[in-house]
């Protein structure tokens, strides 16, 4: 079977190089052994590049939510190459090897291809093909059923990755509902975040400020770059690093950060705000702060240094298990590089359930190094000028936030929808304040509580593998009215769909444009490379015909997706032609340092200083100044459970792709060497994985390691998916969030702390 | 002329992959084959660890031992760099098993491996590996610069590996892939003197003059052969030449 099917390609492959570039019509799984047999075949065939015209088109990557710049290479109606934007400030011409394999995502012959209706019991996987038209009739009908029995706020809607805009935001707030949520939120940065706001009042925004090439010393709380590649912070970090800044590195594994470090400190996991803690002791003790900086800017010092007098280092090395020589040491080297030192905010946050009071004792660090506002320390964040679409006022304010969003600002009273509910995810009284907690949109599903939700769309949000407590969601799905969701890839949480919306690429649609909030400001453009392949329909498509057939025409008074761009564009002086023209990026001047703003406060608090004391959080009793807390440890036998990132995937997303499943199919389990050994099991075992509820996942390979602490393991996030449609990715590996029976929620941010789980291993039998 | 070169600062690689997926694409390597490998090395045992990443690949030597022993003229030195005309592979693997790196794999029947971008860099472009890299672990250029970039970069970052050391400037008659090691060559796996391969020495010493004596009594024994074939055929064609024409006659006399 696989002979012909060779045979067949090799006759393919040689009709269309000898028909010129006009002629590159293969599908995506033919290509790779096309090239190989015209390898063997043929000699070395010509490059790509000398095949044909190359066709240039602008984009940013959606490989993973961080937007790179790229420039996309097309020949024939073949993409060939994807680069990065040499003119983007965020790429600089270079990707990861996630954007690097864009390509191979694009052509994954496991693509959703049309869209398809249910027809047999949810979660069992069966449906039939149906048109658009009839799907949106058939979608638009049921949610007008909900809204009529339940009101708007009753459908959620669920969104990630570049493209959410158009579900998370635009349609839920023409729509109706409050319960907009994005897995950036609280399942990320949430805890980062609202410390931020609470303490400095300016948010970080999806990119974190800092200053990183006048840095002189950087501390990374668990922020393992080198496994997480965001290509930016990769470029910057290693470029600080070879200007000589001294690197500090937390994280009870050693990782590939922690490997480039001047001073790796394997902390007992949980105990990070204990040492931040320690550290403030010392520079306030050894009298190491900027007392100018403190005394111009800063509010509540002497209830912080009063507060941390018991805090010393010999306290800290008892919780943390560091040597408090080391931790007087560090403090040192902050304070010697100081204003140009600072701890990263990072992205993933939601650790403990007591993050963000972690968070703002690490910002309290970069305020008393004089870091905010100062070069080499953490600049502000400015969003570029461009005006929206014009359209009639909303339903209702959306509080989706998330890494892609703008920062909303957070009211006093929570807006309510067209049927005056609220929030259905306990924000005000579960949590204080921040965006919508998108894993307390499941339980109102369940119970009703504090009002049903019951229909649901998901937009790239790989429900299964990235939500706490996987078996509640299950639960939650089963008693829905209606599930939509739309992907590129039929993973995990489509086979639970009454409707499957199939997308086309982000190298095949136009898209929203993204703005970035930044030290220069800017916007990109996403111009399609390729037609959609299959029958498959941008994003921005779908939320308009829906939008159409449920009465919000007046939202969507554009005709086509050119005209919205063209109108926003406009109030930058510019049109799609000439961000064409411009190589796909528009850059704008940025505010960076305290002296562009001349004296007055850029800091967004009511007083306009940095709350070293917060009064918010002393009035809501959750505390004005960070406290340790201790968690709980794990029982004998067990492990906790800690996750992370690794080079070249994304989330649950990217394991399917072929070049790059190919460079890593599955995840390990990272285990103690010496523990490994007391327990008679070895590095390449197989393992099951198995926490305290009795929930397992597996089985994985173990990496039997000294780059480990003897009490956790580690997993990469995103593998042990169960997806029969996708050929390569299914059950390969370990499942993380399938071991997350429970979190602890951060009861500030809304955070979904989910480093509480204990696993054993257990030999494969 | 100039010879060409890589950096790869092993110091600086941080691990991400990026080249080798960059590489991938922008050479169109059929799933399976990959001409960069990364992989992790650590010494030492928790908390007192030193780690970093080995990034191999065709490191371009210029006594280059697969070269010597290519039969087909399929591998060549060009510009400093190991190219490949891939056309010209018989597919004998010499050139696998000649390799002091372990460097060139065989793909469907020929053999394979890093041609320094060829066609893009006459293109005028950079090659894809270095071009994404994130962490600037890669740079390309003349041999010279590229050295003296490598020996700056070992002075800069002898404050955090005491060991720090350029290798290539002189290995395997210099290789076009001058590394930043961060402590000794054998930390990566790489050889401290890198000797072709006793296969190349036998190929060059022996198999080369013996083939080369082969050919030539081959030759000399072919010659001999068509002489001798040539003058039975002409005397072959006489005979015949004469039977006809007195067949002829005869004829004629009917």
């Amino acid at each position: 079977m696989a002979r012909v099917e060779l045979q067949i390609t090799r006759r393919n492959f040689l009709k269309t190089a000898f028909a010129g570039g006009g002629g590159m019509a293969l599908a995506g799984r033919e290509i790779g052994r096309a090239v190989a047999n015209g390898l063997t075949k043929l000699g070395t065939p010509p490059a790509w590049f000398h095949q044909g015209e190359i066709k240039t088109t602008y984009n940013y990557c959606d490989m993973c939510p961080w937007k790179c710049g790229i420039v996309v290479q097309t020949v024939g109606d073949r993409v060939r190459k994807i680069d990065g934007n040499p003119l983007d400030p965020k790429s600089r011409g270079m990707l990861c090897a996630r954007g690097q394999g864009g390509v191979s995502f694009v052509y994954d012959p496991d693509r959703l291809r049309a869209p398809m209706v249910r027809t047999g019991e949810r979660g069992a996987g069966k449906f039939q093909e149906i048109t658009w038209n009839d799907a949106f009739d058939q979608i638009a009908e049921k949610l007008q059923a909900v809204a009529a029995q339940y009101g708007p706020e009753s459908v959620a809607i669920l969104g990630h990755t570049t493209g959410d805009f158009w579900f998370t935001d635009y349609f839920a707030q023409a729509w109706g509902t409050p319960n907009a949520g994005k897995p950036s939120a609280t399942l990320c940065t949430s805890p980062r975040d609202e410390a931020a706001l609470l303490t400095t009042g300016v948010a970080i925004g999806g990119h974190e400020p800092m200053d990183w090439d006048a840095m002189r010393c950087i501390v990374l709380m668990g922020s393992h770059i080198g496994e997480d590649t965001r290509n930016t912070v990769m470029q910057d970090f290693m470029n600080a690093w070879g200007n000589g800044a001294k690197v500090i590195v937390i994280d009870p594994r050693f990782s590939s950060a922690a490997a480039k470090a001047d001073y790796w400190l394997p902390i007992k996991p949980g105990t990070d705000t204990a040492l931040l803690l320690a550290w403030i002791n010392v520079l306030i003790a050894e009298n190491l702060y900027n007392r100018e900086y403190v005394e111009q800017w800063t509010e509540g010092f002497e209830q912080l240094a009063a507060h941390v007098q018991e805090f010393t280092p010999e306290w800290a090395a008892a919780i943390t298990e560091l040597d408090p020589e080391l931790i007087r040491t560090t403090a040192r080297v902050i304070a010697e590089a100081a204003p140009a030192a600072a701890i990263m905010p990072g992205r993933h946050t939601t650790w403990y359930g007591n993050d963000t009071q972690r968070m703002r004792a690490a910002y309290i660090i970069n305020t008393l190094a004089g870091a905010w506002g100062n070069e080499g320390g953490l600049y502000f964040n400015k969003s570029p000028y461009l005006e929206a679409y014009p359209h009639p006022p909303f339903a209702i304010t959306g509080s989706a936030g998330g890494c892609s969003a703008e920062p909303g600002a957070e009211t006093a009273e929570l807006p309510a929808g067209p049927s005056g509910k609220i929030r259905a995810d306990g924000a005000r009284t579960k949590f204080l304040r921040g965006a919508t907690a998108i894993q307390e949109l499941i339980e109102p599903m369940i119970t009703g509580e504090p009002y049903p939700i019951k229909a649901l769309i998901v937009y790239g949000v790989n429900l299964l593998n990235s939500i706490p407590n996987p078996e509640r969601t299950l639960e939650a799905l089963k008693k829905l009215d209606l599930v939509v969701v739309i992907d590129v890839l039929p993973q995990e949480h489509v086979a639970w769909a009454d409707y499957v919306l199939p997308e086309a690429s982000y190298l095949e649609r136009y898209d929203e444009l993204s703005a970035v909030a930044y030290k220069t400001p800017f916007i990109q453009v996403r111009e399609p490379a390729i037609a959609p392949m299959y029958d498959t329909k941008p994003g921005w498509w779908m939320a308009r015909e829906l939008g159409m057939r449920v009465g919000l025409e007046k939202y969507f008074a554009w005709e086509t997706i050119e005209e919205y761009l063209n109108t926003r564009l406009m109030s930058i002086g510019s049109n799609l032609e000439k961000m064409h023209e411009a190589k796909g990026v528009v850059i704008q001047k940025g505010k960076p340092y305290l002296a562009d703003f001349n004296g007055a406060s850029p800091f967004g608090t009511p007083s306009g200083k940095i709350q070293l004391f917060s009064d918010e959080l002393a009035v809501a009793k959750l505390g004005g100044l960070p406290e340790y807390e201790p968690t709980a440890e794990p029982p004998e036998g067990y492990f906790r459970l800690t996750y992370g990132r690794q080079p070249v995937h994304t989330f649950a997303k990217t394991q399917n792709t072929p070049v790059l499943n190919e460079i890593t199919p599955e995840n390990e389990v990272w285990i103690n060497e010496d523990v490994a050994n007391g327990l008679g099991i070895r590095h390449g075992d197989r393992v099951w994985l198995e926490n305290e509820a009795g929930t397992r996942t597996g089985p994985v390979k173990v990496k039997s390691t000294q780059r480990i602490r003897p009490d956790l393991v580690f997993l990469a996030h995103g593998f042990g998916s169960v997806a029969p449609g996708l050929s390569r990715a299914n059950g390969k590996g370990a499942s993380d969030a399938r071991l997350m029976s429970q979190y602890k929620l951060d009861p500030i941010s809304g955070g979904a702390g989910m480093r509480i789980n204990f696993v054993r291993l257990v030999k494969e039998a | 002329m100039a010879t060409y070169a890589f950096l790869l600062d092993l110091a600086r690689c941080i691990g991400c992959q990026a080249c080798v997926v960059a590489c991938k694409t922008g050479n169109e390597l059929p799933l399976g084959t990959k001409y960069i490998t990364i992989s992790e090395r650590t010494q030492g045992t928790f908390p007192n660890l030193q780690g970093g990443f080995q990034n191999h690949r065709c490191y371009h030597c210029t006594d280059a031992s697969c070269v010597a022993v290519c039969p087909t003229g399929a591998l060549f030195k060009e510009d400093g760099l190991t190219r490949m005309d891939r056309a010209k592979c018989s597919g004998c693997t010499y050139c696998v098993d000649a390799c002091p790196f372990g460097v060139p794999v065989m793909v469907d029947g020929i053999s394979t491996k890093c041609d320094a971008c060829t066609a893009v860099v006459k293109a005028g472009g950079q090659p894809w590996c270095v071009k994404t890299c994130p962490s600037h672990a890669l740079m390309y250029g003349e041999r010279d610069q590229i050295l003296a970039e490598a020996q700056a970069r070992v002075e800069s970052i002898k404050a955090r590996y005491p060991n720090a050391q350029v290798y290539g400037e002189k290995e395997a008659g210099g290789l076009g892939v001058v590394v930043v090691l961060p402590d000794s060559p054998e930390v990566v796996d790489l050889p401290v003197d890198p000797q072709p391969k006793l296969l190349v020495t036998g190929w060059q010493k022996a198999v080369q003059p013996l083939t080369l004596g082969l050919t030539s009594l081959s030759v000399i024994v072919t010659g001999i052969a068509a002489v001798i074939a040539r003058r039975n055929h002409m005397q072959e064609l006489k005979t015949l030449h004469q039977a006809e024409t007195a067949g002829s006659e005869k004829a004629g006399e009917e």
